[in-house]
């Protein structure tokens, strides 16, 4: 049986002349909580839509479970439950009849998990799809995704038009639904926050490609920020240099091992170390994807801060 | 699942379109006679009219029937069910089918009693002469055609009004060109559920039932190769 649930290999997806994903290579291990983060548009659903055989991939291959995503399309429907970055479904069929159209499907299916879920999350299950309000639409799609009993549950931005309560519930009833039942959850997300609550790995994509996967303690454990003033100094990645950010006056490195060595060489080339700080996701995130730095005024993250300001 | 699932969704439609089919041919009879626009309603005029019937049910149910999660948006929902995308094509238009000969059994049945009540006949004699005269087979497969025309022209083009356009398109066009080709040339272009140049009539109803059946599995190909 395969330890990996989600290998990707160079997958990629072209919409005309529009790279949407630029051949990535994933991997989530079986059981593991896996948050896939990115910005609006960096490829996350694109990716997704590419496992589930709803989109073809332009090149690269992927599997999941060890099947094949393109020959064993079925098969692996069979044991993947999905939340749609779109929550639209039936209009006219009520949460109840939802799951009774679902349940035919799978075999794995569970009842219990059904009155379990839809007393926790508060759904009105005799009222129609099209009359729930956009946080109940939401959570009638976990419903059925935890209802069906699969190994994999692929979850596209699924605490959209959630409250915090809520929230909260579903972060803690897939880390319940992972450890009792093993099954291994790939989500994407742009809240952070609530990937830090209980992911075990992160990928972060931005504009097809891949910027990096680690498991998050590493990332807590050995990210560092390190912040150097000096002349020349160096400002490529590498394998321990994740980003640059490189300023007028100063550079600012984001190092993913073996920080205090890095920071000694900077030394050695004349550099004054201002800082070594541990890093945030969100700091991390910000510090990867972002092309613009931080807005002054209006739209964030829009406006290029002018040079002469402190950051 | 899935059936019920087509059912549900076109059961209203499939329940009006069965009144239509019940009530219709009685009160046109009725109009007809009562009004002395025809001293007896006979068969031809129950044949125009079970056939005009036919054809508004078919476009109807395949319009609605083909794929229905497109207008619904809850497509990705569907074809992310461990079922092949064949499938669903199939179901649909089985469950169109079904409500469309089921249909046509009821309009035939008060075609004979139209016939009964406002022709000259008497009741059972005209029930079973419109049973033979009717030209049930032609009709039938005629309304098929339509409706698996309909219903493959909706799934591949994802919208109804769409579908429905292009089938009455296709529909008028073809009438269009092979009056022409009358007209012009004297040579006979047949139309659907007609008898094809000297081949039994058989036969011909068979070709016309596989040329159906290829506008369904056209679209089915083009369903499994949609990218949602």
């Amino acid at each position: 049986m395969s330890e990996v649930a989600i290998a990707t290999k160079a997958l990629a997806k072209t919409y005309s002349s529009i790279r949407a994903v630029g051949g990535i290579n994933l991997t989530v291990q079986r059981g593991s909580i896996y948050g896939f983060l990115g910005r609006n548009g960096a490829g996350k659903s694109t990716t997704i839509k590419m496992l589930l055989g709803l989109v073809r991939p332009t090149a690269g291959s992927a599997s999941i479970f060890g099947l094949d995503t393109r020959g064993d399309h079925l098969a692996i429907l069979d044991r993947t439950a999905f939340v749609s970055e779109k929550k639209t479904l039936y209009p006219s069929l009520t949460p109840a009849e939802l799951a009774r159209f679902s349940r035919g499907f799978y075999p794995t299916w569970s009842d219990s998990a059904l009155e379990k879920y839809s007393r926790l999350f508060e759904i009105p299950m005799n009222q129609r799809f099209e009359q729930l309000s956009n946080g109940n639409q939401t959570k009638v799609w976990l419903l059925l995704a935890l209802c069906q009993g699969a190994d994999l549950l692929i979850l596209d931005e699924p605490t959209t038009a959630l409250d915090p309560i809520t929230v909260d519930q579903l972060m803690r009833a897939l880390a319940q639904d992972a450890r009792e039942r093993g099954s291994t959850i790939f989500f994407s997300s742009h809240q952070l926050e609530e990937v830090e609550t209980i992911a075990e790995y992160v990928g972060f994509i931005d504009r097809g490609s891949l910027l990096l996967e680690a498991r998050l303690d590493d990332i807590k454990g050995e990210f560092r920020l390190i912040t150097a003033a000096g002349n020349s100094l160096p400002a490529q990645t590498s394998p321990q240099v994740l980003a640059v950010d490189v300023g007028q006056q100063s550079y600012r490195y984001v190092v993913t091992k073996d920080a205090e060595g890095f920071a000694a060489g900077l030394s050695r080339n004349g550099a004054t170390v201002t800082s070594i700080a541990p890093l945030s996701l969100r700091e991390i995130f910000l510090q990867l994807v972002r092309k613009e730095e931080p807005c002054t005024f209006g739209n964030a993250g829009a406006t290029r801060v002018p040079s002469s300001s402190p950051s | 699942m899935y059936i019920w699932k087509c059912w549900r969704d076109t059961r209203s439609f499939f329940i009006a379109f069965m009144i239509i089919a019940a009530a219709a041919l009685p009160v046109i009879g009725l109009v007809c006679t009562g009004t002395g626009v025809m001293r007896d309603f006979g068969r031809d005029a129950a044949v125009s009219t079970f056939g005009l019937l036919m054809t508004v049910i078919a476009l109807g149910l395949g319009t609605i029937g083909a794929i229905h999660e497109f207008a619904d948006k809850a497509v990705h929902f569907l074809f992310t069910k461990p079922r092949s995308r064949a499938y669903f094509v199939w179901a649909g238009w089985a469950v169109g089918c079904v409500e469309v000969l089921a249909i046509a059994f009821v309009n035939v049945l008060a075609g004979g009693v139209t016939l009964a009540l406002y022709s000259s006949a008497r009741f059972w004699p005209a029930l079973l002469a419109a049973l033979k005269g009717f030209g049930i087979p032609g009709i039938l497969i005629y309304s098929l055609f339509v409706f698996g025309q309909t219903y493959s022209l909706t799934a591949v083009l994802r919208s109804g009004l769409k579908g429905l356009g292009a089938s009455l398109a296709a529909w008028t066009g073809l009438s269009a060109f092979a009056a022409a080709m009358w007209a012009r040339w004297r040579v006979h272009v047949p139309i659907p559920a007609e008898r094809i140049g000297s081949l039994p009539v058989a036969i011909s109803y068979g070709v016309w039932i596989v040329v159906a059946l290829l506008f369904v599995f056209g679209a089915q190909r083009i369903v499994e190769r949609a990218e949602i």
